[in-house]
């Protein structure tokens, strides 16, 4: 499974990628706002989507509604990765089509618990 | 516990979010200039949010506690719920040192000390909103989304809500998809007044949105969801969370009801054609309405913009990690190695010259050519902006005028300009110094500026060029000024010149007298400049970047500090001169002017040998006598090659051997044996093969004049 993480801040996209290693996905790759982020999906062929909320440049939210917009990405997978679990933000979210949140610090477990509950919905 | 954590994340984050320390100190002095700013206010708020996220990872629990009531702070102030106030920002202020102290202490590879619960509890306080009693029972976050879910404002009501519900059920898309957006948010539990979603509760708007166990792309284009399930679901998620979290349990049923419980009509919401507008419809809803604010402020604010180059447009092209974080070590390790290739390339180049060859001049031109390639590259690997350094100074600035009750501003200029990374650290300090001195020393108090009838406020302004190989620095204030007179009188105090003399000082020369040992022309030493370094000390540390320090002064209008540093400490350029059959290399940043003299005309002035050029008066050092063994007595030629110095203000005249011409050397430092010789920086070896020693004009003259 091909992830692309999306976060702005290098050490926080490192420290996923490291759980998504621990978890057995290692063909990941890394994009720091949704303006670089939007092309390499694109263009890239990605089978999931790991992407933190709060950035500069293009938010999670943003990237999120592009990627629904895109006729290719419509269906893309997408994790968003939350600093709180504050109600309206996340149903906003669920509302342009995320597939499932997890809230800042989480163990490669519970990331692992929320990529399952993802793909569980999908099949 | 911190050291569990991974040791390369944790090096990594105590760069990165290092970085964003430094920006934060400098966006909060801002803040306090421009307090509605909202660019700003985004910016530092992710900032803190941005530090809190890593720390939470690393377990670093005091930093996330001190980041994240913080955090709350700028939430408030974002969205306009407080306005900043002196007072604010000390605390704010008190709260990033401590976060600064803590970030000392985990890269010492100790726990992180938390902050004192005074200042996290002056921090909650200040996260309240303004007046907190009669609003505090909202919850700060909700505000944007509340007031904001409806096209027409208000909060929806039940009633509405009831019918919003029935009206998705009837089957016209186009028009509830809109309002499907508020309904499933209501839903989801804005009743509670909470505004944090659990798990639970997440579910249960997925299952709104896209069948139950289903997913099925952009939710809101087939927002028809039974009517049973989705009330259901919209009070199971509302009344089961008395908090502000939302749960799994909730998600899953948001995702239910968001996508309809009963079968997921999964291709047929996006392939149908007149549900394109449905789908467009909720799409641009949430960006004018949801978080309007942060949305428009986000782009201009990005902290992290400043620091990178515009990263631009890629069309479909993956783009992959540009860019590599390398130990410094390793950079000065090629730094050194390209040295070294200077060296050889200048060995060539004179053996070349001394060639016939055709053939070779090509080839040694070709070698110079991408030698002096390489090394400006190099070069450019190890510079940084100024604004590492120029960042601290506008928290330094307000809080000693804060402390000394002056009113400044500090204008910075050319904070891009860059330079090598060790000339940045290395005048860290030396600027620190001068920027605390214009504020102790240069700006008057508001009530004596007014006097004066100049602005209440000073303003030092800090500035940075790069003019040809060397950066030109500059700290300038507009207050009192030097008076030259008060200056000559002190240095007849101090015994450093006698009366005569010191009349004799050019006004210029005055000025730079406050660079020499002991001088200071303040009685009591204030508690602020000193401490610590005196001017005497920045001046030698700046010699020692093979830099100049000048001074200019107005009284009554301000001073000028002038400093010109080297673009890099490695590689220098030097006039190599000969003294017997010895070469030395002289800096050519000290080097004035070369000329060829009849020694027979000079004049003794003062019981010194002087020579007089164009009316000005050198006096005139045979260093042969200093540098070269057995030649302390001899007879002097009448025809000898002279190089004027300059170190500051003053100049003087070297008799040498030979010119030689101009070569760029790089630094060796002298051995352990001979390390701190007097009047010598270093060696180097010259285009010839042999050994020069680097002259260190002022130690030189020090010693021996």
């Amino acid at each position: 499974m091909k992830i692309l993480i999306v976060d702005d801040f290098s050490t926080m996209r490192r420290i996923i990628k490291n759980l998504l290693r621990d978890l057995g996905f290692t063909n990941t790759d890394e994009a720091d706002d949704g303006n670089s982020a939007l092309p390499m999906l694109k263009s890239g062929k990605y089978d999931f989507l790991v992407t933190d909320w709060n950035m500069p440049g293009m938010s999670g939210f943003d990237l999120l509604k592009a990627v629904r917009a895109d006729e290719n990405l419509k269906n893309l997978p997408v994790l968003m990765v939350t600093a709180e679990a504050k109600r309206d933000q996340i149903v906003a979210a669920a509302q342009a089509g995320v597939n499932g949140y997890v809230v800042k610090p989480f163990t490669a477990a519970v990331l692992k618990e929320k990529i399952e509950k993802i793909f569980e919905r999908i099949q | 516990m911190a050291f569990d954590a991974d040791e390369e994340i944790l090096q990594d984050f105590l760069v990165e979010a290092g970085e964003i320390l430094e920006k934060l100190s400098e966006q909060l002095v801002d803040l306090e200039q421009h307090p509605d700013d909202s660019d700003l206010l985004n910016a530092i708020f992710r900032g803190f949010h941005t530090v809190k996220g890593g720390a939470g990872f690393l377990q670093l629990d005091a930093l996330v506690n001190c980041c994240h009531s913080a955090e709350n702070v700028f939430d408030i102030l974002r969205n306009h719920k407080r306005k900043v106030d002196a007072e604010l920002m000390d605390v704010v202020l008190e709260a990033l040192d401590n976060v600064n102290a803590m970030f000392e202490e985990v890269r010492n590879h100790e726990e992180p000390t938390p902050a004192p619960d005074e200042l996290i509890a002056a921090l909650d306080a200040l996260a309240q909103p303004e007046g907190a009693a009669s609003v505090s029972a909202e919850p700060p976050a909700s505000e944007p989304a509340s007031t904001s879910a409806e096209t027409d404002g208000g909060d929806i009501t039940d009633d509405e809500f009831e019918q919003l519900l029935d009206a998705l059920d009837g089957g016209d898309q186009s028009d509830q998809s809109a309002p499907s957006a508020p309904a499933a948010e209501e839903s989801a539990g804005a009743e509670d007044g909470d505004d944090e979603i659990t798990d639970d509760e997440f579910e249960k708007l997925l299952d709104e949105l896209h069948g139950e166990g289903k997913f099925s792309g952009a939710p809101p284009a087939d927002a028809a969801p039974e009517k049973p399930s989705t009330e259901g679901a919209g009070d199971n998620a509302g009344s089961a969370a008395g908090d502000d979290l939302i749960t799994d349990d909730e998600f899953e049923k948001l995702l239910d009801e968001l996508h309809g419980k009963g079968g997921a009509p999964t291709g047929a919401d996006s392939a149908a054609g007149g549900q394109s507008p449905a789908k467009s419809q909720p799409e641009p809803k949430p960006e004018s309405a949801s978080r309007p604010e942060p949305e428009t402020a986000r782009e201009p604010a990005a902290p992290k913009a400043a620091a990178k180059p515009p990263t631009p447009p890629r069309e479909a092209a993956p783009a992959g990690e540009t860019t590599v974080r390398v130990d410094t070590k390793r950079l000065d390790d090629i730094m050194n190695m390209v040295g070294e290739l200077v060296l050889v390339r200048n060995r060539l180049q004179r053996l070349g010259n001394a060639s016939e060859d055709e053939q070779m001049h090509k080839a040694v031109a070709n070698l110079d050519v991408v030698t002096t390639d390489l090394q400006s590259a190099v070069m450019q690997t190890r510079m940084q902006p100024i604004k590492k350094v120029f960042g601290r100074f506008p928290r330094v600035v307000r809080d000693l005028a804060r402390s000394l009750k002056k009113e400044v501003s500090l204008v910075m200029h050319g904070e891009e300009t860059d330079l090598d990374k060790n000339l940045v650290e290395a005048l860290s300090d030396p600027l620190v110094h001068l920027v605390r001195n214009s504020v102790d020393h240069g700006i008057e108090s508001p009530d004596v500026r007014e006097k004066a009838g100049k602005p209440r406020a000073g303003t030092v302004t800090l500035s940075a060029e790069q003019e040809g190989d060397h950066i030109l620095l500059t700290i300038e204030d507009d207050g009192a000024g030097m008076d030259p007179e008060k200056l000559r009188q002190k240095a007849v105090e101090k015994g450093i010149y006698d009366q005569d003399a010191a009349d004799r000082l050019t006004d210029n020369e005055c000025f730079n007298l406050i660079f020499a040992a002991g001088f200071s022309t303040k009685d009591q030493i204030s508690d602020v400049s000193g401490r610590g370094v005196g001017m005497d000390v920045v001046k030698t540390k700046i010699g020692q970047l093979n830099g100049q320090i000048n001074i200019v002064s107005e009284l009554g209008k301000g001073t000028r500090i002038l400093i010109k540093v080297p673009l890099t400490l490695a590689i220098m350029p030097t006039l190599m001169i000969m003294l017997g059959d010895q070469s030395f290399a002289l800096p050519l940043v000290n080097v004035v002017e070369i000329f060829h003299l009849d020694l027979t005309k000079t004049n003794i002035v003062d019981g010194r040998e002087c020579i007089v050029v164009r009316d000005k008066v050198f006096p005139l050092f045979h260093i042969k006598r200093w540098l070269v063994r057995g030649e302390a007595g001899q007879e002097e030629p009448e025809n000898a090659h002279v190089v004027i110095v300059a170190m500051g203000t003053k100049q003087v005249g070297f008799v040498v051997d030979q010119l030689i011409g101009q070569e760029e050397v790089v630094i060796k430092p002298l051995g352990r044996a001979l390390q701190g010789t007097p009047g010598m920086a270093g060696a180097t070896i010259t285009g010839d093969g042999r050994i020069a020693l680097i002259i260190d004009v002022p130690s030189l003259l020090q010693n021996y004049s």
